[in-house]
């Protein structure tokens, strides 16, 4: 009686099924979710009900249940779920299904013959929500919401490995507002971190979506551009700097004029690393900066 | 701890059971995954449990990089089961079973899908052995979900909740090998002292059921 009640009762999925896969019990917690009461599926083949289990590796996992009585362990990190059922709090979800963590169990009979195995179901989808926002706070900067550092820094490996072994054009561009301290000491930090927001947006309008742009320090931005050669990079950047340039900024009611300075660098299979040609860009950079509001490719 | 002493005939029994246990699991595993697997006459060793670092160094490769499988098992039998396989074989594993990502998020993707093979290739391939040989010796273990790790192999040591540094473990390995597909590993069965002192009376209580 305790057990029928506890297997009721417990706020996760308990499916047990036959050798055949046919349900032989079918718990309150999924008849809630899946809105299949127990009387109509038990008996029955799961995969009337479930076809997208059907397939290799949910199978592999019952047979090896049946034959050596182990584990099998159903992450959602991949998986995502096993049972597509509704999320419990339906709106706002980013998710069109639960996200589930799923375990296959053996039941044995009296001899320890496995006869049935059982499958648990948990709901993860707040976890999951919330590792989603931990691993987004981990690659955006959090003022200006374009990628941040860190992010930039791993990506910039990963592309210059990619480019050099596909023998494909990667250009960097390095850009730095012009005596941004200006406007932070004549109209107060509120202004100059608005202002920086509105710049990551116009420069954000600009690439495409494949670049990547970070905030890579104060007023400083780094743009990975794969695929782009240098004189195509500094096409961009001249595009860029012009459209600051021309731009009538208003922050917070405080009219402003900015322009910033660009260095340009494309990456050559004979740089040993991302940094290298971060470097390069950088060295372009200061050049730039000698006469501000100017674009430089470092050749 | 007193040193656990295991006598030739008792090493002979174990041997003789895990040659019955990993052949019954090697001709289910054809079943279960679809692919045949070759798995190597077993090898026992007892060694003491701080030195599990020399036991697989010396055991395993050493200089390549591994992709390491862990899982523990629980009952009368108690320990932890590593798989170890080289770093590039999750590529061929992936290959070889078939995998479909789900995720639609190509930047984890490969990645994700290696791990999540090791982890379900190592889950059966443990599960397998593990089971057939618990099954032989009448007691049944409960698993940990696998963990993968990729890393040098000799930087792992044994958890000190089931394994005292000072007492003895009994680590049983054998070689697998997928035949269409180029990849072999190792698998360790480590169990701790008080399953040792189990698994003496288990091997005579197997024996008898002969005699």
């Amino acid at each position: 009686m305790i057990f029928s009640q506890i297997s009721d009762m417990i706020n996760m999925g308990l499916v047990v099924l036959d050798k055949d896969l046919k349900v032989h019990f079918w718990n309150r917690w999924m008849a809630q979710h899946s809105g299949i009461d127990s009387e109509k599926i038990v008996g029955q083949s799961l995969f009337d009900f479930f076809p997208n289990l059907n397939e290799p590796k949910f199978l592999r996992n019952c047979r090896s249940v049946f034959a050596f009585g182990n584990f099998a362990f159903f992450s959602q990190k991949l998986h995502r779920y096993l049972f597509p059922l509704r999320p419990s709090y339906s709106d706002k979800e980013p998710f069109d299904y639960m996200q589930q963590s799923c375990t296959m169990g053996p039941i044995r009979d009296e001899d320890k013959s496995v006869r049935f195995i059982f499958l648990s179901v948990s709901d993860v989808t707040e976890v999951v929500k919330y590792e989603e926002q931990l691993l987004e706070m981990n690659r955006k900067d959090a003022l200006t919401g374009i990628f941040n550092r860190r992010f930039f820094t791993q990506k910039l490996q990963e592309e210059f490995i990619r480019g050099r072994r596909h023998n494909r054009p990667l250009s960097l561009i390095m850009i730095d507002v012009d005596h941004f301290k200006q406007v932070n000491d004549n109209h107060g930090h509120q202004v100059g971190d608005e202002a920086l927001k509105a710049l990551s947006t116009r420069l954000l309008d600009r690439i495409r979506k494949t670049d990547i742009l970070s905030r890579y320090g104060g007023e400083e931005f780094a743009c990975l551009l794969p695929e782009t050669n240098g004189p195509s990079a500094l096409r961009l950047a001249e595009d860029l700097r012009r459209i600051v340039a021309e731009e009538n900024w208003v922050c917070r009611g405080v009219s402003l004029q900015m322009t910033i300075s660009i260095g340009i660098a494309e990456g050559h299979p004979e740089m040993a690393d991302g940094e290298a040609l971060l470097k390069k860009a950088d060295d372009a950079l200061y050049e730039a900066k000698a006469g501000r509001n100017r674009a430089i490719l470092y050749d | 701890m007193a040193e656990i002493q295991f006598s030739g005939v008792e090493k002979d029994i174990l041997q003789e059971l895990m040659n019955i246990g990993f052949g019954q699991a090697a001709a289910d595993l054809a079943q279960v995954i679809d692919l045949s697997i070759e798995l190597s006459v077993p090898d026992i060793q007892l060694f003491k449990a701080s030195e599990l670092r020399e036991h697989i160094g010396t055991e395993a490769d050493s200089d390549q990089e591994f992709s390491l499988v862990e899982q523990y098992f629980l009952g009368k039998f108690k320990g932890i089961a590593l798989l170890v396989f080289p770093a590039k074989a999750g590529k061929k594993l992936v290959s070889l079973f078939g995998l479909q990502d789900q995720s639609n998020k190509p930047s984890q993707h490969l990645e994700l899908l290696e791990k999540e093979v090791m982890m379900e290739v190592g889950n059966i391939l443990i599960g397998a052995c593990v089971g057939k040989i618990t099954e032989l010796l009448n007691d049944v273990v409960i698993y940990s979900p696998p963990r993968v790790m990729i890393q040098d192999v000799r930087n792992s040591a044994l958890p000190r909740n089931l394994f005292d540094p000072s007492s003895m473990a009994i680590s049983m390995k054998t070689v697998f090998h997928f035949e269409q597909q180029e990849i072999s590993g190792q698998l360790f069965l480590i169990a701790n002292q008080e399953s040792i002192t189990w698994l003496k009376s288990a091997l005579h209580a197997f024996m008898e059921q002969y005699q």
